[in-house]
């Protein structure tokens, strides 16, 4: 027979037992391991992909926000500023007019009290004035007797009231 | 010139064939001898019936081919295992040259052989096998095509004297071509059993035992053609593993005795026509072994990637009906 092709049994068991043990051994401490190990590695890949994906979107999205919300900001910064600008103006000019109303209200106080004073004052010089003639006239009717001594005594009597004048 | 003299005193033209097949064949003797082994091939041939002389005697002695098949599985076992376990256990770390190599093929026969043909989620089952018959085909035919024990021929050839050795040294017998033993048929075939019992178990596991031999047949058909198609059926569920078997064993054995009845022609030249011819037919002689080497490492591929394929196609069938 043929020593190519001649049936070996033994030949035969020792490969089925031998190869069943390497399958075994290299089953449980390289195939399953490996596989494991790559299924897992390419579960992180796709995960990190995905998670880098939504990161993207998420910063876009929070690029958007922020441009809307400086927008808004900027908007309401302008609003507030312009608002404060008017209410300043307003309260200013206000301000002024009470001032103005206030100072003119003085004035006019002012005014009218020196006006009552003039009077009051007027009138006692007026009143003064009928008493010191009432007086001087007393005074020429009791030196009438003597005529030098009336003009002396006029002029005496001028000079006195010149002198009170000066005085009050 | 002188070792070529020196073989070519012995050599005779007519030899070439019996050389070239006592190379690619199993040792008629065990290498290693073993007590228990004898014993027990005995006991177990007798527990079949069958007598020593019988060509069927279960004779479980290391012959070459066995301690060879020793060797590969170490061979195999070491380096994947080391690898792979190696490649693991740091996460971080870039795979190596050679385990790129193998991370290569693994990725390439998931995503390519067992997802297509097996399924997405049944494929998982089923990888380690694929996986061991494509790594273990491949370093046993590899490490066919590395002359390692011839050099241990060679070493005794220059160094001693032939009858120094002896017909029963191991050195000689393993001197008889360390060569691949995927070429066995016996090898071949136990692999190609271990297919056979994956398929029809892959089947039996998805769809239970009868339903799974009725799968055999496509239903639907008019009822006189099932005495034609149930037989074709059948024999083809034997066919698949005896041409796996035939295939890779034919392809590995053949490129070896062609290999090495080119390097024959040196010695043939030499005792035919003289020292100076062997010279002359040397170069021509060791291009076309090189070559021919070179076309075996792809063959060698070749024939593993095919061996797998088939055991995933195999089993895909079984588990996919619809043909």
């Amino acid at each position: 027979m043929n020593p190519l092709l001649t049936p070996e049994l033994g030949t035969y068991v020792w490969s089925l037992v031998i190869f069943m043990t390497v399958l075994f051994v290299l089953r449980k401490y390289a195939w399953n391991p490996l596989l494991d190990f790559l299924e897992e590695r390419e579960k992180d890949i796709a995960e990190s992909l995905k998670m880098a994906e939504s990161a993207k979107t998420d910063l876009e999205q929070i690029k958007d926000e922020s441009e809307k919300i400086l927008n808004e900001a900027k908007k309401e910064g302008k609003a507030i500023v312009g608002d404060s600008k008017l209410r300043a103006e307003e309260s200013a000019a206000k301000i002024l007019n009470d001032a103005k109303a206030k100072s003119n209200e003085f004035l006019d106080d002012a005014k009218s009290k020196i006006e009552i004073e003039k009077k009051r004052a007027i009138k006692e010089i007026k009143e003064e004035v009928v008493d010191l003639s009432l007086e001087l006239a007393t005074k020429v009717l009791q030196r009438n007797v003597k005529d030098d001594d009336n003009s002396k005594f006029i002029k005496s009597s001028l000079e006195a009231v010149k002198v009170d004048e000066a005085k009050s | 010139m002188f070792i070529a003299e020196k073989v070519g005193k012995e050599w005779t033209m007519d030899q070439a064939p019996e050389y070239a097949i006592d190379h690619v064949a199993n040792s008629k003797k065990n290498i290693f001898e073993f007590e228990f082994l004898n014993s027990l091939s005995e006991k177990i041939s007798n527990f079949f019936g069958i007598s020593s002389e019988s060509l069927f005697y279960i004779d479980l002695g290391i012959s070459k081919h066995v301690f060879l098949l020793f060797f590969v599985s170490f061979i195999v076992v070491s380096t994947v295992v080391t690898l792979i376990q190696g490649y693991i256990s740091h996460k971080k770390n870039i795979p190596n040259k050679f385990m790129s190599i193998i991370e290569m093929f693994v990725i390439y026969l998931r995503e390519d052989v067992l997802k297509n043909f097996i399924g997405d989620k049944e494929y998982r089952s089923w990888a380690p096998l694929v996986y061991t018959i494509f790594f273990f085909v491949l370093f046993g035919n590899v490490l066919g095509l590395i002359p390692i024990f011839d050099l241990t021929g060679l070493i005794g050839k220059i160094g001693y004297k032939a009858e120094m050795l002896g017909k029963d040294n191991i050195l000689y017998l393993l001197s008889k071509g360390g060569h691949t033993v995927t070429a066995n048929v016996n090898v071949t075939f136990a692999i190609a059993t271990i297919t056979f019992v994956a398929f029809i178990a892959a089947g039996i596991q998805k769809y239970g035992f009868v339903q799974h031999w009725k799968n055999l047949a496509p239903s639907g058909l008019p009822w006189p053609l099932y005495f034609v198609v149930v037989p074709i059926e059948f024999m083809g569920l034997f066919i698949r593993p005896l041409a796996l078997t035939l295939r890779l064993a034919g392809n590995m054995m053949g490129g070896h005795i062609a290999l090495i009845i080119f390097i024959t022609f040196i010695f043939s030249a030499t005792s035919e026509l003289g020292g100076l011819a062997g010279f002359g037919i040397a170069p021509f002689s060791i291009t076309l072994a090189l070559g021919l080497t070179m076309l075996e490492l792809l063959v060698a591929v070749i024939q593993a990637y095919v061996f797998a394929l088939l055991t995933a196609v195999f089993i895909g069938m079984a588990i996919h009906v619809d043909h």
